[in-house]
């Protein structure tokens, strides 16, 4: 393949929030917005040392709050992606965006740089939630935000919700799922609450000043809104995401297909060559690193032997609807999965969580609920793991 | 040294009432340790003594204190077991002393235990110095706690002290009191020799360690020894004291009390109790019977994951070196494999045990409810003892059960009799007399101290009845027992199915018509425990194979991550990973995975 430039994807984590959410456990910043102008010249710095000319399929901004970016700034990151590698035409260039920071003239802007795919963090068309949730926007900027994006030109929408909330009840967690298709996005990614240790939220519910979340209530939610969504024409094509037909996210299908991508930016994750890396998680370290023109040096870079990447693409492609190819990885890897995890296949299959037809091995839907219960089955026993 | 300046003595006193507190204060004003040399509580040096607050070994020190009449006395302060679970260690303590520090907490009042060790320690002819303790603090109540000292055991105003081990008020006049009060011995240092063990404790490098007064007699290094009870003859290869830190000696004489390095292997060769003499032209009577405490309370001990297992018996043949009173037998277990029933003196015994060998030792065990043994007759007339429930006969063949009873003793503000005479009646109690502690122009705001007997089954003891009896005395009851003897029961086996599986570490004995309740508590209380499964799981209680309770665990629906972070995959794998380590941890019985503290759990319900 030499002189063919490899495909990748493309992550820029934007670290800053005008406010941290109660349930974020993820690396951002509230109170740094002036830091941005240096952030972003740290960026392409980084940009410009682990660039190989790539070509690139997917650019992804995400954060933190990738719309508190000014248009300016996002055309000025996309410059330097544009220059350093090869960006495929009709490449999907998406940018997540808080509806509490946007109006239509600003979506217009950066529609007009290029942005093709548009993803709001709704979480919520209750305000009452939304307010649990410590978000900045209600609900009614949430639709404005979907009416500007529409306007502004977007015709590939994500509107991320978050199910199994504190007090959430299967009647109100139908409110929003009916609300948000009228809204009729292309695309949904739909998360189950997960609590952090160290967040407020988890906190609360430590002290008993929120009530306990009822996972059987959080799974009836995620079967009410498999069943709603069905109806209404999505494909429920991940655990966690549907979408109309042709609007699957390519960004996130890359990681489901692990496959590699560069992740640039405070605390960004990278799958290149073999090996997983991860940038600082601290602000002030990924600012002085660039400003001082260092070498790039990851915080971690695991080198991933066969056995481990074996088990992870397996339990990565599970996650999707079709599930995995057995013959495609009996050509990649060389093994048949059905036989070098028969006693894990035999025992999901029984207990009903996966399921083998036409050549390939997928998660029931009962298995799409418990995945964590299979995957963790095909982790092999000592993961073969090299820091450097 | 002049016998006439010597002075034994031990302190009584209930767990919290300053007993280490007080053996610090005594330390510190006779110069044996500088304040800032002292840990906190000296005498107690077993990390989980500390952490506990009680003293499981008896220690001993040597005290040099210059007292008002101008001459130099040795006193020696002898630790004494501060649980129920060890009073025949304490017996053996009181015989070593002449006197004895009888330590109350002025705010809180004689405690059952207390009581039952000063009889003791009377019934020895020690002297005893009453003291009351904790006056420094608001809450202290010295003229009520006064008067029931005095109507208890009969001490007049002026023969109390008051003082504050804490502050060190009144710890002055206590030690002339020690001095003027407490007798010296009176052995003979001319006759064969005479010693009584109280405490032995093994050494890696010295082997035994034996903890003795000597009565009559004299002993030096090299001395052949003899243990007149136990048969075992020993050389010695070091004598000495503590003061606090052992400190050879040339020898140890009529009085003393002090150590001996005998090289012997195990303290199951040279137990507390015993009497030692000259191997050759030794004395003809021992200073006191000598018997082995018997193991009361049984449980299997067992490793979580099955190939512990050798490094349990390593574990427990260490800890046994150290500890005469723990027996064991290695038993195998169809749900939890190979590991060992255990024989112990008591519940607390069982914990300590339980919590050394997994912090010493790191293992992961698990333990099974705690019983007592049952001597069984069978149709064929055959008499068996039986320890662990997965063994007791088929009903078909049981003639008799007997089981061991106890006389209990409760000490409590006469407000709360009759929510715990409703308490013994439901764990079988059989009352026996009431006697009150105070006058009745005395009382306190929750009445007067009564003192209640019981008597009833040690197995309805070892279950939740001491915390139901604190809970329901909100604190204020305390307890002491002993064992009276073996009598007639009626009882059945219930066993407990996991996912249709029996598991022998659940099962226990018990009144039949008591059956269906205890049935439903435990089946109520694993199914709060164990995890929920891909799959259904029922848990019922049974007699034979009549099911008494059930209680069904839904199977699990949910177990998903959702968000992928900008393609962390890492973190998702590494969740992953503590997964499957927490699935390594638990039993699996019958396809169901067991979390070890579900055994806990269920050893602790009523």
């Amino acid at each position: 393949m030499i002189g063919v430039s490899k495909n990748i994807a493309l992550y820029l984590h934007i670290p800053f929030c005008r406010r941290k959410c109660g349930y974020c456990s993820f690396t951002s910043y509230a109170c740094r917005q002036a830091d941005i102008p240096a952030y972003l010249r740290a960026l392409k710095a980084e940009l410009a040392q682990r660039t190989n000319g790539e070509s690139v399929s997917s650019i992804y901004f995400g954060g933190g709050t990738p719309s508190l970016l000014m248009p300016e700034q996002i055309r000025d990151v996309l410059d330097t992606v544009h220059t350093l590698f090869k960006v495929d035409k009709g490449t999907e260039i998406t940018t997540e965006a808080n509806p509490g920071t946007v109006d239509e003239a600003y979506l217009r802007a950066i529609r007009a740089l290029g942005v093709n795919r548009l993803s709001l963090g709704v979480q919520s068309l209750n305000d009452s939630e939304l307010n649990l949730l410590g978000r900045i926007h209600t609900a009614a900027e949430a639709r404005t935000a979907v009416r500007s994006a529409r306007s502004a030109g977007f015709d590939n929408l994500n509107l991320d919700l978050i199910y199994g909330l504190p007090g959430q009840n299967l009647a109100s967690w139908r409110e929003t799922l009916k609300e948000t298709i009228d809204l009729n996005p292309e695309h949904l990614s739909l998360y189950a609450l997960t609590l952090e240790e160290g967040t407020s939220l988890y906190q609360a519910i430590e002290e008993n000043r929120l009530p306990w979340v009822d996972p059987d209530v959080s799974a009836d939610q995620y079967e009410l809104a498999e069943d709603l969504l069905e109806k209404s024409g999505y494909k429920h094509y991940e655990i966690s995401n549907w979408a109309k037909p042709g609007y699957e996210c390519r960004h996130n299908l890359v990681y489901w297909h692990n496959g590699e991508y560069l992740g640039v930016g405070v605390a960004a994750h990278s799958s290149l060559n073999g090996h997983r890396l991860s940038n600082t998680s601290n602000l002030d370290e990924y600012l002085a690193a660039f400003a001082n023109g260092l070498p790039f040096s990851p915080e971690m870079d695991e080198e991933i032997g066969v056995g481990l990447q074996l088990a992870e693409t397996v339990i990565l492609g599970l996650r999707l609807d079709e599930g995995i190819n057995l013959n495609q990885i009996q050509n990649c890897y060389g093994v048949d999965v059905v036989t070098t995890y028969r006693h894990q296949v035999e025992e999901m299959t029984e207990a009903g969580l996966l399921e083998c037809t036409n050549g390939y091995l997928k998660l029931t839907p009962r298995g799409r609920l418990l995945s964590n219960e299979v995957f963790w089955r095909l982790l092999p026993e000592e993961a073969a793991v090299k820091t450097g | 040294m002049d016998q006439s300046l010597i002075r034994n003595f031990c302190i009584i006193a209930h767990i919290d009432h300053g007993k280490s507190t007080l053996a610090d204060r005594l330390l510190e004003l006779t110069g044996a340790l500088r304040r800032e040399e002292m840990r906190e509580q000296t005498m107690d040096s077993m990390e989980l003594e500390r952490e506990r607050g009680i003293t499981i070994k008896a220690k001993a020190v040597r005290l040099t204190y210059k007292a008002s009449d101008g001459r130099e006395y040795r006193l020696n302060l002898i630790d004494t077991p501060g649980h129920v679970d060890f009073s025949y260690e304490v017996s053996r303590t009181l015989v070593a002393c002449e006197g004895a520090i009888l330590v109350i907490d002025a705010t809180q009042g004689i405690q059952a235990q207390t009581l039952a060790n000063v009889y003791m320690a009377m019934e020895h002819n020690l002297e005893i110095i009453p003291v009351l303790n904790k006056i420094d603090l608001p809450s202290a109540e010295p003229e009520r706690i006064l008067e029931e000292i005095k109507n208890v055991f009969g001490y007049k105003q002026g023969e109390v002290l008051l003082i504050s081990a804490k502050t060190g008020q009144g710890v002055p006049q206590l030690l002339e009191e020690i001095v003027n009060r407490i007798p010296p011995p009176r052995g003979d240092a001319t006759q064969p020799l005479r010693a009584l063990i109280f405490d032995s404790r093994y050494d890696a490098y010295k082997g035994v360690i034996a903890y003795l007064r000597v009565v009559d007699g004299k002993i030096a290094k090299g001395d052949r020894l003899l243990l007149m009870g136990q048969g075992t003859e020993m050389e010695v290869l070091e004598v000495g004291c503590f003061a606090p830190d052992p400190l050879p000696t040339a020898e140890l004489a009529a009085g003393d009390v002090g150590y001996v390095a005998t090289g012997l292997k195990s303290v199951a060769e040279c137990r507390v109790g015993d009497t030692v003499t000259s191997a050759v032209a030794g004395a003809s009577e021992p200073l006191i019977g000598y018997h082995q405490p018997k193991p009361m309370v049984y449980a299997g001990i067992y490793p979580t994951a099955p190939e512990d297992f050798l490094e349990l018996r390593e574990a427990i043949e260490k800890l046994s070196l150290n500890d005469a009173s723990l027996s064991y037998e290695q038993e195998s277990s169809p749900v939890l494999g190979n590991g060992f029933r255990c024989g112990l003196l008591g519940l607390l015994h069982l914990d300590i045990v339980r919590e050394r060998l997994e912090r010493e030792f790191g293992l992961a065990l698990v333990v099974t409810t705690p019983g007592v043994s049952f001597a069984i007759t069978k149709t064929n007339g055959q008499k068996v003892t039986v320890t662990n429930p997965g063994q007791f006969p088929d009903p078909s063949q049981i003639v008799k059960i007997e089981e061991p009873w106890i006389k209990i003793s409760v000490i409590t503000p006469s407000s709360f009799i009759g929510s715990l005479m409703e308490l013994f009646r439901e764990y079988e109690g059989i009352y026996k007399t009431t006697e009150y502690l105070e006058q009745e122009n005395k009382w306190g705001e929750l009445g007067q101290r009564v003192r209640m007997e019981y008597e009833m089954p040690l197995r309805s003891m070892l279950t939740t009845f001491y915390d139901q009896l604190k809970s329901r005395s909100r604190g204020y009851a305390s307890l002491d027992y002993e064992v009276i003897g073996y009598r007639e029961a009626r009882l059945v086996k219930l066993d407990v199915l996991v996912n249709s599986v029996s598991v022998d570490a659940f099962s226990r004995i018990v009144p039949p018509d008591k059956a269906h309740d205890i049935g439903k508590v435990m089946v109520e209380k694993l199914r709060e425990v164990i995890p929920r499964q891909l799959f259904k799981v029922p848990i019922q209680a049974a007699i034979g194979g009549k099911v008494v309770a059930r209680a069904d665990i839904a199977a699990k629906r949910k177990d998903v991550l959702a968000k992928c972070y900008g393609g962390d995959i890492t973190r998702k794998r590494k969740l992953l990973e503590k997964q499957r380590d927490g699935k390594k941890k638990m039993k699996t019985i019958g396809r169901v995975d067991v979390p070890k503290e579900a055994f806990l759990d269920i050893m602790k319900l009523g």
